[in-house]
């Protein structure tokens, strides 16, 4: 596996990168809203404590998609896909990208504001971002859920589109942000494989 | 007439003790600190009073009387407050204040003294070691440092008695002005 992107596929860096903030995100965001409405206990500050750990380590890792993404480019769009898809596909990378920021960040506002510690896995802490204040805690916390949301929305519609070309479209939309041979290969990487 | 104020001033002098009582005189704090989750939280007791007898050639006669009302403890972080003023830590509820009482003074070597005294909180008695300067150069001014194991007096048990959360040991640290008692 190539580490660096080519024109037909994500490298091993952008690969690993996409699917290590994916699994984060599927436990970040149900850890967050179950931990909202636990009892106050020690749990609960586990539970908050593990949330923030996580979310800065999304946060840490957009950082580092962001600079891979900009020194070493992506793929051409797949052959044969529409503009308005190209169009709509470009706009949610960039928004989830956006995203992978705004989320981690406005919850580390909440936490500031809010002057609680913050700690990532009991190893160090960060300082806050601003000064306690209970009307910047609330704003904050109502911006973190509300792009909780967004995310949640152009995570589904981005993942759904994958499937679509992978099963119904059958190009290799999909299989190029995986490792190669764990999707049947559409045509385009096999043309690719017989060259490399 | 002259004869009746040089018998007052030998009085006056006859009582060294009356010259050593104290009163807390406003400027004077008292404040908890522990970690948690690496940072350093902080809280004081609003409204306690001190008393104060006190004359560094004369420990012997030396007591100490702190009054500490618990309902306004505070860490400026509702969240906490909350919490810490509930059953499972002050219970301020039931226990509406503390006293910490000391009768057995120390110098210590380097200047400084020891108060071996009582912590009444939360139902419990327990002894609790006041370490302080003495400063009486202007307004006399004691400033002193205390180690309380919180879990003595069930400040947090039960599944907040898990000191990987919150330790067990809080510092205490006192600033009191004095005045001279009335």
């Amino acid at each position: 596996m190539s580490w660096k992107n080519s024109a037909q596929r994500w490298g091993g860096v952008s690969q690993s990168l996409h699917w290590l903030v994916v699994a984060l995100i599927l436990l970040q965001g149900p850890l967050g809203l179950l931990m909202v409405d636990m009892a106050n206990s020690p749990d609960k500050i586990r539970a908050y404590a593990l949330h923030k750990s996580i979310g800065l380590s999304i946060l840490a890792l957009a950082a580092l998609r962001l600079g891979w993404r900009l020194h070493a480019g992506a793929p051409l769009p797949v052959a044969g896909t529409p503009g308005w898809q190209r169009a709509a596909a470009k706009v949610s990378h960039w928004l989830l990208y956006a995203l992978l920021f705004a989320i981690p960040l406005s919850g580390w506002l909440f936490n500031s504001a809010a002057g609680f510690p913050l700690q990532w896995f009991g190893l160090f802490n960060l300082p806050p971002i601003a000064a306690a204040d209970p009307g910047l805690r609330e704003a904050a916390l109502a911006i973190h859920r509300s792009l909780f949301w967004l995310l949640a929305a152009v995570a589904l519609v981005h993942a759904a589109a994958a499937f679509h070309h992978h099963l119904f479209v059958g190009d290799a939309t999909l299989a190029r942000m995986l490792p190669r041979g764990w999707l049947r290969a559409p045509d385009s990487i096999d043309e690719e494989s017989r060259n490399a | 007439m002259r004869s009746v104020l040089l018998f007052a001033a030998a009085l006056l002098l006859a009582t060294p003790a009356a010259a050593a009582d104290w009163v807390q005189a406003p400027g004077s704090s008292l404040v908890f600190a522990g970690t948690y989750q690496g940072d350093t939280f902080s809280g004081h007791f609003p409204g306690f009073q001190t008393r104060l007898r006190f004359d560094p050639a004369d420990l012997e006669s030396a007591r100490l009387e702190v009054d500490i009302p618990l309902a306004g403890v505070t860490t400026g972080n509702a969240d906490y407050d909350d919490e810490m003023r509930g059953a499972a830590f002050f219970d301020v509820g039931r226990y509406a204040r503390a006293r910490y009482t000391a009768e057995d003074f120390r110098a210590l070597e380097d200047g400084r003294y020891a108060a071996d005294g009582v912590l009444e909180l939360r139902g419990a008695s327990q002894p609790v070691t006041l370490t302080f300067t003495w400063d009486d150069t202007g307004q006399p001014t004691l400033t002193g440092r205390a180690t309380v194991d919180r879990l003595a007096f069930d400040i947090g048990a039960g599944m907040w008695a898990d000191t990987s959360v919150i330790p067990a040991e809080i510092a205490i640290s006192t600033r009191v002005v004095f005045r001279p008692a009335p």
